[in-house]
């Protein structure tokens, strides 16, 4: 139970904060499980489809695709590939997280990210016709016209400001180097894997035992620091 | 509208994927539930909390506070409180429509859409767990900025 509450701060937050609600005021308590209710639909039809899109991009997509197109190096085009993705993207800026991170792990550019999260967040296609049919297309076409190149302006700040030991590596990448941390890396490939890191992402997907790590079998000793001549 | 095609097109890659390699898309779906759960109680408690914020803080007081004669405190307010919530489109441009009605200077209205969709004050603690607190402080900041150099702009142009 603890280490649940240390887990999930936030939600234990929020239901202390509906106790204390429903405590004070029940018919408020009422109105915000209804608004509840609205948000919750939101959340189950777009966060499915986009973890299934993100991690078939992860499993699918080389990552030297992403550095040409999302790198530092992309130019123009990057900036212009980031600004679509957002642009055709669909639901809130947290269901946008998911995605730049795989993208990011992958080589996209710091600045190229923010530019995709801006853009999910601001530059969306569907909510610009209903933007228009709202407050008219004077105030959209300004307001649209003004947020993209300050979007850029904000990529190209942040990459100035944020560089990459600025972001924690993904769940997936840190159990593999937490696996490789333990590896004697010297990249033998008795094991049958070319190198340490491949042996250490099989055994982080259950196909391969540490014990099939020759080196580390045949001796007792603190991984790592040991002396060649062993 | 949209949620159908993104659906379509997590259908169509996903199906693609099976064909092509069950082993990869196996591999892809368990990222995918992992993704999904570290996210989504994180969500749920977020969305609970703004709920709570706007059913104590109803659309009236809102509308109350940016549609003041003030256009430098309705332009604070309609940062402000953009930069605390997050509101569904389809309640965020009624709003909108309404506080214009009521009075509210075009320069608060783009104030408070632009810092409610690019601010996120309530997605703080999610942005962090993906990016880190440096990553999230500065672009929150940096995004509030730009929202209100947006904002003044319009109040400029149009």
């Amino acid at each position: 139970m603890m280490t649940f509450i240390k887990k999930h701060k936030l939600i234990t937050v929020a239901a202390l904060a509906y106790i204390i609600t429903l405590i004070i005021s029940p018919e408020i308590f009422i109105n915000a499980i209804k608004q509840n209710g609205a948000f919750l639909l939101e959340m189950l039809e777009i966060l499915p489809p986009i973890m299934v899109i993100s991690s078939l991009i992860s499993v699918w997509v080389p990552n030297d695709v992403i550095i040409k197109g999302f790198g530092n190096t992309s130019g123009i085009k990057g900036k212009l590939f980031s600004i679509l993705i957002g642009a055709f993207s669909a639901g809130p800026i947290y269901a946008g997280f998911p995605v730049a991170k795989t993208l990011y792990d992958k080589g996209a550019s710091v600045g190229n990210v923010v530019i995709i999260l801006s853009a999910w967040a601001v530059v969306k296609v569907p909510m610009y016709l209903v933007e228009t049919s709202f407050l008219g297309a004077a105030f959209a076409n300004t307001r649209y016209l003004l947020t993209i190149p300050l979007i850029i302006f904000l990529g190209y700040l942040m990459q100035r400001f944020v560089k990459r030991e600025d972001i924690p590596v993904s769940e997936l990448d840190r159990k593999i180097t937490e696996i490789y941390d333990q590896l004697p890396q010297r990249h033998c490939g008795a094991c049958g894997y070319t190198d340490c890191h491949e042996f250490a992402k099989a055994v982080n997907e259950g196909e391969a035992d540490m014990s099939e790590c020759k080196i580390l079998s045949r001796s007792s000793d603190k991984p790592g620091n040991r002396p060649l001549d062993t | 509208m949209t949620t159908i095609i993104l659906i379509a097109i997590a259908a169509g890659f996903f199906l693609w994927s099976l064909i092509k390699s069950r082993k990869k898309t196996k591999e892809s779906l368990k990222i995918a539930k992992g993704l999904f759960i570290s996210t989504a109680i994180q969500i749920v408690g977020v969305l609970a909390l703004v709920s709570l914020f706007l059913a104590i803080i109803p659309p009236e007081l809102i509308r109350r506070v940016m549609g003041g004669t003030n256009e430098a405190v309705s332009v604070l307010w309609g940062s402000l409180i953009g930069t605390v919530t997050i509101i569904p489109a389809f309640i965020a441009f009624p709003l909108s429509k309404q506080l214009m009605e009521a009075g509210a200077t075009l320069t608060a209205i783009a104030a408070f859409l632009t810092t409610l969709t690019m601010v996120g004050f309530a997605t703080f603690p999610i942005e962090k767990e993906y990016f880190g607190t440096k990553f999230t402080v500065y672009r929150n900041l940096f995004s509030f900025f730009a929202a209100i150099s947006v904002a003044l702009l319009i109040g400029v142009i149009l």
